[in-house]
C-alpha cells in the first residue's frame, strides 16, 4: 500500500458551499451565532405550519424553542445543507426523511407494490388440461384484459363495485420474454423490450438467462400496497390474473382447472422481491427487511444506463439501500423516529463516499492494473494480501482526507457516519475488481478495525458486535454460519440490527458484478422488471430521484386528491 | 507462566502514550487540583455533602448467601456501602484530545474495579457506585488525561468532538457548560447534564496545543502523528483481521 496522488476531490465543492466564506481546511471557526433554528427557511416552514395547526386542532405539537433541551434550540452551529451525491441539487436536510420526500416513499413503494409471476404454468394448464389455443393475439387480448382487471375492475361479474381508474393509474402489467420471435408478436404497450432497454452485450446474457419462457412485471396500485403491506401483492395480483384468465379464454368461473391458474398466480410462478421473516420481526413477503442484498442490487438500474462505471452503478445503489434498509427498514419498520436519517444520508451525499471509491478506483488501476471503465476485463485476484492492500490504503487515504479538511470532518460530525462511509469506500473498491461480494465485505471489516485503532474510536454502540466480529464471518459461507454476498440480506443474522450497514452491503455485493460487467447479480428477471420506463421512480438514477423529492418537483402515485375535499 | 500485558503495538508516539494511559504500574502526571466539591458538582448526582443515596444496604447489614464468587471478589468501597451506580461520561475532540473513547474504556479496565464502560464514537461514559464514581472522575479529571479545552463531561447533548474548534480553542458545546474565561481558566457553568451551577467549578486552563500534541492518542495527519507512519500498528491490525477471516472460513488449528 502507498498513497497516490488524485487531485480531484469531489467533495470541495459541496464544502464551500455549505460553508461559505470559510477555508475548508481551517481547524478553527466560530459558534453560537447563527441565530438558532431561524438559519434554516425549512424549520421556519416547520414552526409557521405547526403554529397553523395548533390553531386547526387545538392541540400543541411541533414547539423546539421550548421542548428541545428546555429552551435551547438548535441551530447553536450551522445547519448544514447538503447536495445529494453527483445530482448538483443541495437540499435541507429535512427533506431527505422519507416522510417528507415523496421520491422516496415512491422507491419503496414501487418495489413492494411489485411481483414477477411466470406464465409457463398457465399456458401449459390452458394448452393440456384444457386444450385451448394459445397464440400471441390470445395473449395480447389477456393483457388488454389483466390490465383492465389489475387496477381493480371487474371482468366477469355483474354488479361490482371497482376502483377509480385516476387513483390507481401507476398500475400496469408488462411481459418480458428472452425469444425475440415471441416478443415481436406482443403488442409494445405490454412488452417490456430487453433489445432497447439494456446494452448489448446484457441483453443477449439476459434473454439467454430467460429463455424462451415470459413473465409478467405486475405492479399493483400504489395505493392499495401502503393501505395493506407487502404480502398484499402477490395476492390481488393473483386474484386479478385468475380472472382474467377466465374472461380471456372463456373458462367456467368454477371449474377446477381455475385452482391450477390460481396457485401458478400464487405461489409456483411467483417471484416475490423478498422473502418473509420470523415471527419475531413479523413481516409478510415483499416487505423490506426479506430483500437479499443480490435482489437489491438487481432492483437497482444504474449498472444499466452506467456500464462502464461500475463505481458509479454501485454508488447508486448505496443511496438507494441505506435509503430503503436504514431510514425506512431499520428507521421506522425496526425503530422509529428521526436519528437514523442522519446515518443514511452520508453515504449518499455531498460526494464524499464518490470521491473515497474513485481513489479506490485510481488505486487498483495504479497498483493493479483493473481499469474500472473497462469493467470484466483484468478482474484480480480476490486473495488475503490483496484485499488487506486495498482496504488498508482506502481506509488510511479517507481518515486523511478528514483529518486534512476539518470541514469534512464537521460534515460527517458522528462516527457512526464516517465509519460507514469509509468501510463502504473499502469494500466496493475491493469487491469491484475483484468481483468477489465476500471479498469486498472482508474489505469492510479490515476497514472497520483499521479506523477503530486509528482514532480509537468508531460508531455508536452497535459497531462493537457486528464491526468488531465480521472478520470472523465474512469469507465463511456454510450453513449457520454465513453465505456468499448475494444471498445474505437485512435479516442475516450478524447483519440484523444496525443501522448504516446494510446498503452498503448491498452495494458491495453489487459492485462485485458491475465490476465484472455482468448483465445482473442474482436475479435476471428482476433486473429485467424494474428497467421498465413506465415505474413512476427510475431506478436507473434513485439519488438524482430522491433530490428531486427533496425539492418537491418529483410527483408521486396513489395521491387521494379525486376522492377527498379540495383545499 | 505469568501473563505479561503488553498493552498495544506501534512504534509512533501515539502509541506509546496509549500504553502508557494503559498500564497501572505507570502513575499518569497528575497537572491540576480539584476539591472533592468541585468534583462532585460537576457531576451532578448529588448535592456535596449529603449522603450517598443507597440502592440496598450495607453488604455488612445483609444476609450475603454463600458464594465462591464473594469469596473471591472483594468489594468496592462503593459496593460495600450500597451506593447507587452512577456515570460520568467524556466527549473528547479529535483534535488531539489527550484521552479518546476506546482508550478510555481500556484504560479503565486496567486501572479501576466495578466499573461498566460503554464506548461510543465522541463519548466515552463509565458507570459504578457512586463514591467510586468520584474517585476516578477525580483522577480521569486531574490527571493528563484530560485538557480543560479538548476534553469535558457531558451526559447528554454531547455533540462537538468532530467538528472544527471555537476560535478560543474549546471544543463545541452547544449547551456552553463550561467557558474559556478572560483569566485563562475554564470554568463549569453548567454540571455535566447541563443543569446550571450555583457556583462555577474552575477546572484549570488549556494545556495548549503543544503538550496535547505530545500527549495525545489518536492519530491525525495534519496536527500530530499520521497512522500511516506507524506501519507496525498496521501490520498488527491486518493480522488480527486475517487470522480471524481464515478461521472463520475454517475452523481448524494447523
Amino acid at each position: 500500500m502507498a498513497k497516490i496522488e488524485r487531485a480531484q476531490k469531489l467533495f470541495l465543492d459541496s464544502l464551500k458551499t455549505k460553508f461559505k466564506g470559510e477555508d475548508p481546511e481551517s481547524v478553527k471557526t466560530t459558534f453560537y451565532k447563527f441565530g438558532g433554528l431561524e438559519q434554516s427557511p425549512r424549520k421556519r416552514e416547520f414552526m409557521k405550519a405547526a403554529a397553523d395547526v395548533e390553531k386547526t386542532r387545538g392541540i400543541s405539537m411541533y414547539d423546539p424553542m421550548r421542548c428541545h433541551l428546555g429552551g435551547l434550540p438548535m441551530g447553536q452551529r450551522q445547519l448544514m445543507t447538503y447536495q445529494v451525491s453527483q445530482s448538483g441539487v443541495f437540499v435541507e436536510g429535512d427533506d431527505l426523511h422519507f416522510v417528507n420526500n415523496a421520491a422516496m416513499q415512491q422507491f419503496w413503494d414501487d418495489i413492494r407494490r411489485t411481483v414477477i409471476v411466470g406464465m409457463d404454468l398457465a399456458h401449459q394448464t390452458l394448452q393440456k388440461r384444457l386444450g385451448k389455443e394459445v397464440t400471441p393475439e390470445t395473449i395480447n387480448e389477456y393483457l388488454h384484459i389483466l390490465n383492465h382487471a389489475m387496477p381493480g375492475a371487474a371482468v366477469v361479474q355483474e354488479h361490482m363495485v371497482e376502483t377509480h381508474p385516476g387513483i390507481v393509474d401507476d398500475c400496469y402489467v408488462k411481459v418480458f420474454t428472452g425469444d425475440d420471435s415471441i416478443a415481436d408478436d406482443i403488442e409494445p404497450q405490454f412488452l417490456l423490450d430487453i433489445n432497447k432497454l439494456f446494452p448489448g452485450d446484457q441483453a443477449e446474457v439476459l434473454k439467454a438467462a430467460v429463455g424462451s419462457s415470459m413473465y409478467q412485471a405486475i405492479h399493483i396500485p400504489t395505493i392499495v400496497s401502503r393501505t395493506c403491506d407487502g404480502g398484499t401483492t402477490s395476492r390481488w395480483s393473483a386474484m386479478q390474473i385468475g380472472m382474467s384468465f377466465i374472461a380471456a379464454y372463456r373458462m367456467c368461473a368454477g371449474e377446477a382447472a381455475v385452482a391450477d391458474l390460481s396457485y401458478a398466480a400464487k405461489h409456483a410462478g411467483v417471484s416475490q422481491m423478498a422473502t418473509i421473516l420470523p415471527a419475531r420481526r413479523a413481516r409478510g413477503p415483499n416487505e423490506p427487511g426479506g430483500i437479499k442484498f443480490g435482489v437489491f442490487s438487481d432492483i437497482i438500474q444504474a449498472n444499466r444506463k452506467y456500464p462502464n462505471d461500475p463505481a458509479r452503478a454501485s454508488l447508486e445503489v448505496v443511496g438507494a439501500g441505506t435509503m430503503l434498509f436504514d431510514q425506512i427498514w431499520l428507521g421506522s419498520y425496526m425503530s422509529g423516529g428521526v436519528g437514523f436519517t442522519q446515518y443514511a444520508t452520508a453515504a449518499y451525499t455531498d460526494n464524499i463516499l464518490d470521491e473515497y471509491t474513485y481513489y479506490g478506483m485510481d488505486y487498483v488501476k495504479d497498483k493493479y492494473g483493473y481499469d474500472f471503465t473497462n469493467p470484466g476485463v483484468g478482474n484480480i485476484a480476490p486473495t488475503q494480501e490483496i484485499v488487506n492492500d486495498i482496504a488498508t490504503e482506502v481506509n488510511l487515504n479517507a481518515m486523511e482526507q478528514y483529518e486534512q479538511f476539518p470541514t469534512l470532518m464537521e460534515d460527517h460530525f458522528g462516527g457512526s457516519q464516517r465509519a460507514g462511509v469509509i468501510a463502504a469506500a473499502c469494500g466496493l473498491s475491493t469487491s469491484i475488481p475483484t468481483g468477489n461480494s465476500n471479498a469486498g465485505l472482508n474489505g469492510w471489516y479490515l476497514s472497520m478495525l483499521t479506523h477503530k485503532e486509528g482514532w480509537s474510536r468508531l460508531g455508536f454502540f452497535g459497531y462493537d458486535l457486528q464491526d468488531q466480529c465480521g472478520s470472523a464471518n465474512s469469507l465463511s459461507v456454510r450453513p449457520d454460519e454465513g453465505l456468499i454476498g448475494e444471498l445474505r440480506g437485512p435479516n442475516y443474522p450478524n447483519y440484523a440490527m444496525n443501522v448504516g450497514h446494510q446498503g452498503e452491503y448491498a452495494a458491495i455485493v453489487g459492485g462485485a458484478h458491475y465490476g465484472r460487467g455482468d448483465a445482473f447479480c442474482f436475479d435476471p428477471l428482476i433486473k429485467i422488471c424494474f428497467a421498465d420506463p413506465s415505474l413512476v421512480f427510475d431506478f436507473a438514477e434513485p439519488r438524482k430521484e430522491f433530490a428531486r423529492g427533496a425539492i418537491r418537483e418529483f410527483m408521486p402515485a396513489g395521491e387521494r386528491s379525486l376522492i377527498i375535499p379540495a383545499k | 507462566m505469568a501473563y505479561t500485558p503488553q498493552y498495544g503495538p506501534g512504534t509512533s508516539n501515539v502509541a506509546a502514550n496509549r500504553r502508557k494511559q494503559m498500564n497501572p504500574a505507570i502513575e499518569l502526571e497528575k497537572v491540576r487540583e480539584i476539591s472533592d466539591e468541585d468534583i462532585v458538582l460537576i457531576l451532578g448526582h448529588r448535592a456535596p455533602g449529603s449522603a450517598y443515596p443507597t440502592a440496598h444496604p450495607p453488604l455488612a447489614e445483609q444476609q450475603e448467601p454463600d458464594c465462591p464468587i464473594r469469596k473471591l471478589v472483594t468489594p468496592t468501597d462503593g459496593a460495600k456501602a450500597g451506593d447507587r451506580v452512577r456515570y460520568v461520561q467524556f466527549a473528547d475532540s479529535m483534535y488531539n484530545s489527550p484521552a479518546q473513547p476506546f482508550q478510555r474504556s481500556y484504560t479503565e479496565c486496567y486501572r479501576f474495579r466495578g466499573i461498566d464502560p460503554g464506548t461510543l464514537s465522541g463519548r466515552q461514559i463509565v458507570e459504578c457506585r457512586e463514591r467510586d464514581l468520584e474517585a476516578y472522575s477525580k483522577w480521569l479529571i486531574e490527571t493528563e488525561m484530560f485538557d480543560p479545552a479538548l476534553t469535558s463531561c457531558r451526559g447528554a447533548t454531547v455533540h462537538g468532538h468532530s467538528l472544527r474548534l471555537a476560535e478560543d480553542g474549546m471544543m463545541f458545546d452547544m449547551l456552553q457548560r463550561c467557558i474559556l474565561e478572560d483569566d485563562g481558566i475554564v470554568y463549569y457553568h453548567k454540571d455535566q447534564i447541563g443543569e446550571p451551577l450555583d457556583k462555577k467549578v474552575a477546572v484549570g486552563k488549556p494545556m495548549g496545543d503543544e503538550w496535547c500534541k505530545e500527549k495525545t492518542t489518536i492519530f491525525h495527519s495534519l496536527l500530530g502523528t499520521a497512522y500511516r507512519s506507524d506501519a507496525e500498528y498496521i501490520e498488527y491490525v491486518q493480522r488480527i483481521h486475517s487470522l480471524r477471516t481464515k478461521y472463520g472460513f475454517m475452523p481448524v488449528e494447523e
